[in-house]
C-alpha cells in the first residue's frame, strides 16, 4: 500500500466515528439531563418536608403568630381600654388574617407541593425572622449579600490548596521514597486538626503576639474608601483564614494526590511509553494525568461547589461575614424559608456541576461515551 | 563477535531490593542474537526471563539494586549510552518490546492508530499524516483491518490488541523486537495466527526476535535458537534443531521429557522439587538439588562448557567433552 492511500484509508473511518461519537454524545446527555431534573426535585421536595419537620413547624408559627399579635394588641395603648372579649375577638381576627395569608389552614401536603413549585422557580420567597445587613427580607437578598465574601476566601484557599497539591504529587511521585516524600507521608495526619484550629493558633501568634496582621473580619473599620486600598485591607484579612486553610488541608490533599498518581504510573500503558523511549513530560502528560482527567475533574469540581456551604466554625472564628456563619443562624432561628433558599440553589448548583461532570467524562473517557449506546 | 551478530550481550546482571533481601532475578547472563535470527528464551515462571527483557530494555524498577554486564548492539555499545542517549537512539527505533499482560498495554483514553504512529511522531518528528499512514502499514503486516486505526483500545479483542501491541513494535523498524510472553493469554487459535504473523515478519523483514516464553511446543516453531534460563542464569544456549533434539543439559532433557507429544507413547514426566530461591542461590550448580545425575562436583558452581560450534552447556557432566567457555 502506498503513504498517501494509506493515510486517507485512515482518515475516512475516524471521521466516520467521530461522527457516531457525536450521536452517542447527544442522547447520553439528554438521558442525564432527566436524570438530574428527577433528582434536584427529590432532593429539594425532601428538604422542604424536612426543613418543615413534615408540618409540624406550622404548629410552632400558629402558636408564635398567636402570642405576636396578643403582644402587638397588649402594647398598643389605642386598645388599652378595650374589654377584654373584644380585645380577645381582636386578637383571634389578626391570627386568622394572619394563618389565611400564610395558607396555614391549608394542610401542609397541599402546601408542599407549592412550596417545591416555587423553589424550583428559584422563588425563594421571604424569610421569617432574618434580614439582609441592608435591611431586605427577600431570602434571595439575604444569601446573595454573603455569596462574594465565601466565594472570595475559599475560592481562593480551595483553589490554591488544589493546584498545588495536583502538581507537587505530581513531582512527587516521580520521587517515591526520597526524604521528600516520606516527609509528606509523615506531615499527612497534621490534617486531622481543621482549619479553624490552626487559626486559633495563627491569630494567637500573628495577630496578638506580634501584631502584624488583623485578627479578623473581611475589611477594615471604616473601610478605605480607595477601591485599591479596600482591595489590599481585604487582602490583608484573607491572609491568615487562608493560610489556616492552606494548613490544614496541603499535606493531606499532597499525600493522596501522589498515591492516586503512584497507583497510575504503575499501569502497564505506562511501562509500555517508557519502553517506546517517550520523554518523561509526555509520558507525565499522555499516559498519567490524561487517562486519569476524570477523577482529577471531578474532585475539582465538588471542591468548587463545596465552597457554596463555607465553613461554620471558621467564619465565627476569623468574624468573616460568610454562608457557613448564616445558615447556622438560620437553623438557630427556624427561618425555614433560608434554609430552604440555601438547600434549593445548592441542588440547583449540585445538579449543574454533576451535569457538565458527565459531559467532561464523555468528553474525556471514551469508554464512557461510546460503551452501551447505539452504534 | 562476527559480523553477523546483532545483539551481544555479556555477563548481564539485574538485583533488586526487597525487603526480604536481594532478589537476584538476572545473574550473569551472556548470548548472542544474529541478524534475522529468532532466540527463544525458555524457563519456569520466577526464573527471571521477564526481568532480563527489562533488563535489555533498561525498563528498570524503582527498587534495583545492581545492574551491571554489556549490551552491544551492532556497532554500539549501549552500556556506555547515557539513559538520555539510550532512550533517542535505541528504545523503540532499534529495540522494541511487547510486553507481558499487553492486554493492558494499550492507554485506554487513546486511539490505537495514534498509538501505534506515536514513535514515529515523538522520535522521528514525521507528520501525523505519514505516521498513521506507516501505522495503515504495519496494521496490515501484522493482519488487523485498518478501520481498527480510528477504535480505541475497550473496542478490540485480546488478540485484536495483542497484534496492535505488535504492530507499535514493529511500526519504527526496529533491529530487534523482545516478546515478552506475547501469546499466554491468548486461546490456541489465536495463539497460532500470532505466531504465523511472526514467521512471517521474520521472513520478510528479517528482524530479529527475543522470544521470552515458558510455552516450548509454541515457541518451536519460530525458534531458530533456544536458551534455557534457570534461577537467573542461562544453563544451555544451543541452536534450535539440536536443543529439541539432543539437549545437552539435565534440566533441558527434563523439561523437554516433560512436553506432551502427539505421536509418542511416553507419558510427559514432571520436574520433582522447586528451583531455588533468587534471594540466596546455592553456591554450587544451582539444578544440583533436582538433578539425577548430581555427584560430588556439583557443590561447585559449573562454568559454560563449549559443546560445538555455538553451543554451551552450564554443568559439569560435560566437562570433559567441551571446554570451559565462560558464561553461556
Amino acid at each position: 500500500m502506498s503513504r498517501k492511500s494509506g493515510a486517507s484509508a485512515i482518515q475516512r473511518p475516524a471521521r466516520r466515528g467521530r461522527l457516531r461519537d457525536l450521536r452517542r454524545l447527544l442522547a447520553y446527555t439528554l438521558k442525564r439531563l432527566l436524570a438530574l431534573f428527577v433528582t434536584v426535585l427529590v432532593g429539594v421536595y425532601l428538604t422542604i418536608v424536612i426543613a418543615n419537620m413534615g408540618g409540624q413547624v406550622d404548629e410552632l408559627r400558629r402558636v408564635q403568630i398567636r402570642s405576636e399579635a396578643a403582644e402587638a394588641v397588649r402594647a398598643d395603648p389605642a386598645f388599652q381600654d378595650m374589654p377584654a372579649e373584644e380585645r380577645n375577638a381582636l386578637i383571634e381576627r389578626q391570627v386568622a388574617l394572619e394563618v389565611e395569608r400564610l395558607r396555614l389552614d391549608e394542610p401542609f401536603a397541599v402546601r408542599s407541593v407549592d412550596y417545591l413549585q416555587q423553589a424550583m422557580r428559584l422563588d425563594l420567597g421571604r424569610a421569617e425572622q432574618m434580614h439582609s445587613d441592608r435591611g431586605s427580607r427577600a431570602v434571595y437578598d439575604i444569601i446573595v449579600e454573603r455569596l462574594p465574601a465565601t466565594l472570595l476566601l475559599f475560592g481562593t484557599a480551595n483553589l490554591l490548596v488544589f493546584f498545588t497539591s495536583v502538581f507537587v504529587a505530581l513531582w512527587l511521585s516521580r520521587r517515591y521514597g526520597s526524604a521528600l516524600d516520606r516527609s509528606v507521608v509523615a506531615l499527612a495526619p497534621t490534617s486531622a486538626a481543621p482549619g479553624w484550629f490552626y487559626g486559633i493558633f495563627l491569630i494567637l501568634v500573628f495577630a496578638f503576639v506580634t501584631p502584624l496582621l488583623p485578627p479578623g473580619g473581611m475589611v477594615a473599620v471604616p473601610p478605605p474608601e480607595a477601591s485599591w486600598e479596600y482591595a489590599a485591607s481585604v487582602a490583608r484579612h484573607m491572609l491568615l483564614p487562608v493560610a489556616a486553610m492552606f494548613l490544614s488541608q496541603i499535606f493531606i490533599s499532597i499525600y493522596s494526590w501522589r498515591t492516586f498518581f503512584l497507583i497510575h504510573s504503575s499501569e502497564d500503558y505506562v511501562e509500555m511509553a517508557r519502553a517506546k523511549g517517550l520523554p518523561s513530560h509526555t509520558i507525565e502528560r499522555r499516559y498519567i494525568l490524561r487517562p486519569t482527567l476524570s477523577p482529577i475533574v471531578t474532585s475539582f469540581l465538588l471542591m468548587l461547589i463545596g465552597l457554596w456551604s463555607g465553613a461554620i466554625i471558621l467564619e465565627q472564628v476569623f468574624n468573616w461575614p460568610g454562608l457557613g456563619s448564616l445558615l447556622f443562624r438560620a437553623i438557630g432561628y427556624r427561618d425555614t424559608p433560608v434554609i430552604i433558599g440555601a438547600v434549593v440553589i445548592f441542588a440547583y448548583l449540585l445538579a449543574a456541576t454533576v451535569f457538565v461532570l458527565d459531559i467532561l467524562y464523555a468528553l474525556l473517557d471514551p469508554r464512557v461515551r461510546l460503551e452501551g449506546g447505539p452504534s | 563477535m562476527s559480523a553477523a551478530t546483532l545483539l551481544h550481550v555479556e555477563d548481564l546482571v539485574l538485583h533488586y531490593r526487597t525487603r526480604q533481601g536481594t532478589v537476584r532475578a538476572v545473574d550473569g547472563v551472556s548470548f548472542d542474537v544474529r541478524r534475522g535470527e529468532a532466540l527463544v528464551v525458555l524457563g519456569e515462571s520466577g526464573c527471571g526471563k521477564s526481568s532480563l527483557a527489562k533488563a535489555l530494555m533498561r525498563l528498570l524498577p524503582r527498587n534495583v539494586a545492581r545492574t551491571g554486564g554489556r549490551v552491544r548492539l551492532g556497532d554500539l555499545d549501549a552500556t556506555a549510552l547515557s539513559d538520555e542517549r539510550f532512550r533517542r537512539e535505541v528504545q523503540w527505533t532499534r529495540l522494541a518490546l511487547v510486553m507481558q499482560a499487553s492486554m493492558n498495554a494499550l492507554n485506554p483514553v487513546v486511539r490505537v492508530g495514534e498509538q501505534v504512529a506515536e514513535p514515529l511522531r515523538v522520535q522521528r518528528r514525521w507528520s501525523r499524516r505519514r505516521a498513521l499512514a506507516r501505522a495503515a502499514e504495519v496494521f496490515e503486516l501484522v493482519g488487523v483491518a485498518t478501520d481498527f486505526l480510528a477504535r480505541y483500545p475497550f473496542e478490540l479483542s485480546g488478540g485484536m490488541r495483542q497484534r496492535a501491541v505488535l504492530a507499535m513494535a514493529l511500526v519504527a523498524e526496529p533491529e530487534l523486537v523482545i516478546l515478552d510472553e506475547p501469546t499466554s493469554a491468548l486461546d490456541v487459535l489465536t495463539q497460532a495466527s500470532i505466531m504465523n504473523a511472526l514467521k512471517r515478519i521474520k521472513r520478510e523483514l528479517g528482524t530479529s526476535f527475543i522470544l521470552i516464553t515458558h510455552d516450548v511446543a509454541t515457541s518451536s516453531e519460530l525458534a531458530d535458537r533456544v536458551a534455557l534460563m534457570y534461577a537467573g542464569q542461562l544453563v544451555e544456549v544451543a541452536d534450535a534443531g539440536r536443543f529439541f533434539a539432543a539437549p545437552a543439559h539435565p534440566y533441558s532433557q527434563m523439561l523437554m521429557a516433560s512436553v506432551p507429544r502427539l505421536h509418542q507413547r511416553a507419558r510427559p514426566e514432571a520436574i520433582p522439587g522447586q528451583p531455588p530461591s533468587l534471594f540466596e542461590p546455592p553456591a554450587g550448580c544451582r539444578y544440583a538439588e533436582r538433578c539425577p545425575y548430581r555427584f560430588a562436583r556439583c557443590a561447585e558452581h559449573p562454568p559454560a562448557f563449549a559443546l560445538g560450534e555455538r553451543h554451551r552447556a552450564r554443568c559439569w557432566l560435560h566437562a570433559d567433552d567441551g571446554e570451559a567457555g565462560g558464561a553461556p
